[in-house]
């Protein structure tokens, strides 16, 4: 503790009172910073992965069999031809991983508990897909990602039809990224 | 998140460490030239990457960085008497030049020898620009010259500043790369600051405070791209550049000078931010120099004769409430560089990453920290020379720009993250 005296407004001095550690500059301390409150925060319990394409399936399905929070994992059950007047209903989704049961819920059903959607692509992703997911995502006000893995030149077409429905993308080499990017968000 | 192996992986930076091994492979700012304006001036101490150091500039105009400790009995050379083309320590007279070879010992006899075996570790320091620059890696292995813009147009166009930054480096250069924040923390300084205010593209930042990112791989790094709403049909792009291991460029607002940074450690909890202000095409103005002096845009006002900022956690950043309910700043400290650093140090020295809750704005951090990872570890088991070394990945600018709302910035905007000789940044 250190000893403060401050200057009253008369000249005089003011009474002396003891600063803790925590209340000044050293609070700043790697002593002090040992109290930070060490309990698990809950944070992100709805991470939704799909992929838009073949490869990119591929790819989330080897990532899936990592262990992770509560993050599930998609591919594209069927392709989706154009963004018609089937909406949101026109994407359904194949589970992969854990969540592998046959079973081919709709986009709606898996969006009822996301706080994020990640897609992952490739080359020849599923541009409908993208932007029917997408829409769905910003009604709902789910935050986007898109994870585009090749090299720029080869997926540009790609990052251009997810730019829009994507508040954040990031075009790599590398499949690792997805790993780093969902284990950083505690998928 | 990051598991607290990775973080200590990226945070050490002393001898032996293999984030230490990576920074001793670039040419790294050591000082200001100025802090060592003339022959046989003062010594300066130095401590980089948890090695201390003395600097010294001897009567030839040669700059020395050598141990700080004479090799007789451990004394500090920075008490030492710099004549005759060498630093004497005080304490029995031991004489070195600026390669710490050791070249005077007064207690042995004339014609001995024994001097000549007595060499302390020395690392080259050469000016370039407004700065010193040294090596600290294997000689063997010394990369060509580095080659940053900044560092590089005539001395009119450029300035520098330095200040302590009370943190370990990798925090306070994530905030380089991190985007987002400035709509919010550095929001007040987009409308008055001298070195910011008056842009076209002020008013886009303001207008969208919920930017797009994307974020793409560079030969030397990243660049990260942070993409608002500009007119109907397009967007307002601010391109972030970052060399590695610890160089980024803030996008340009309008004709005002060009900004950006340098984090280098000095140990690890602690590091020294440059930040430098150059215009590629025309001097600066005398007002513009003076805003720099007084802290403005990116510089930091200093307790004079130090690089301590006069806000500092000593004194809470002398932080003013009234100022930030008014909404003239947002945090309610002043200035771009304190607004960051106060924000910086209070997570602690070593910011601890396993406790973070990242979103998925943070992309560029998390690609930033999985580049330094992979580059560090490549270094470590197949001895490959990590990205950023390069003079070329050195050539760089960022940029502020609008686009269709269909472009790529990556492809469009190719040219203006190049450095163009006789051509001024691309910006709005």
């Amino acid at each position: 503790m250190t000893e403060f005296r401050g200057e009253r407004s008369d000249g005089g001095i003011a009474s002396s009172r003891p600063i803790l550690g925590s209340s000044c500059a050293r609070a700043t301390t790697a002593a002090e910073m040992r109290y930070r409150i060490d309990r698990p925060i809950r944070g992100r319990w709805g991470a939704r992965i799909i992929a838009l394409d073949p490869d990119a399936g591929e790819i989330v399905a080897r990532i899936a069999e990592n262990p992770w929070g509560s993050a599930r994992f998609y591919t594209l059950a069927a392709s989706v031809a154009e963004v018609g007047d089937g909406g949101s209903e026109s994407v359904t989704l194949r589970p992969v991983g854990a969540a592998a049961n046959g079973h081919r819920p709709s986009l709606l059903d898996e969006l009822d508990e996301a706080d994020i959607v990640v897609m992952v692509a490739t080359t020849g992703t599923d541009h409908a897909a993208a932007t029917i997911i997408g829409a769905a995502c910003t009604v709902r006000a789910i935050m986007t990602a898109g994870l585009v893995i090749g090299e720029y030149v080869e997926v540009a077409e790609t990052v251009a039809a997810i730019r829009p429905h994507a508040r954040v993308i990031m075009v790599s080499g590398d499949e690792h990224d997805v790993i780093d990017v969902l284990t950083a968000l505690r998928a | 998140m990051l598991r607290a192996e990775i973080n200590e992986l990226l945070t050490q930076t002393g001898p032996g460490t293999p984030m230490g091994e990576m920074f001793r492979q670039y040419w790294l700012p050591a000082m200001l030239a100025e802090e060592l304006p003339d022959d046989d001036c003062p010594p300066v101490r130095v401590k980089l990457l948890s090695e201390r150091m003395v600097a010294f500039r001897d009567s030839d105009g040669r700059y020395g960085l050598i141990d700080e400790f004479c090799a007789h009995r451990g004394a500090s050379l920075w008490f030492g008497r710099n004549e005759g083309s060498g630093l004497r320590c005080p304490y029995h007279g031991w004489k070195y030049d600026v390669t710490g070879q050791a070249i005077e010992v007064p207690s042995e006899p004339d014609n001995s020898t024994f001097c000549s075996h007595v060499k302390l570790t020395s690392y080259p320091l050469i000016k370039i620009g407004d700065l010193l620059w040294t090596y600290m890696g294997d000689p063997e292995k010394q990369p060509p010259l580095p080659e940053y813009e900044f560092a590089t147009v005539p001395a009119d166009q450029t300035y520098t500043s330095k200040r302590w930054q009370e943190c370990n480096w990798l925090q306070a250069f994530e905030g380089g790369i991190d985007s987002s924040h400035v709509s919010f923390l550095h929001s007040g300084g987009l409308k008055t600051d001298p070195l910011f205010k008056g842009a076209k593209g002020n008013q886009y930042n303001m207008d969208d405070l919920k930017p797009y990112f994307e974020v793409a791989d560079a030969e030397g790094g990243l660049f990260v791209g942070a993409r608002r709403n500009a007119e109907a049909d397009t967007y307002y792009w601010r391109i972030t550049p970052w060399v590695m291991p610890c160089f980024t460029m803030v996008p340009p607002r309008g004709d005002h000078p060009v900004h950006g940074h340098f984090w280098i450690p000095i140990d690890d909890e602690n590091c020294w931010t440059y930040s430098f202000d150059y215009h590629p095409v025309r001097p600066l103005s005398g007002d513009e120099v003076q805003a720099m002096r007084d802290g403005h845009g990116v510089h930091s006002a200093n307790i004079p004769g130090t690089f301590r900022p006069m806000a500092n956690k000593d004194n809470d950043y002398l932080i003013d409430r009234e100022a930030q309910r008014r909404g003239d700043t947002y945090s309610g400290v002043k200035g771009i560089a304190m607004q960051d650093a106060s924000l910086q140090e209070s997570m602690g020295p070593i910011v601890d990453r396993s406790k973070e809750m990242l979103v998925s704005a943070d992309t560029g951090i998390i690609k930033a920290r999985q580049k330094l990872k992979k580059a560090i570890e490549a270094l470590r088991d197949k001895g490959i020379t990590p990205p950023g070394v390069d003079p070329a990945h050195h050539r760089v600018r960022s940029a502020a720009v609008v686009l269709p709302r269909d472009a790529s910035f990556v492809e469009a905007c190719r040219d203006d993250l190049s450095v163009r000789e006789g051509v001024r940044q691309s910006s709005v």
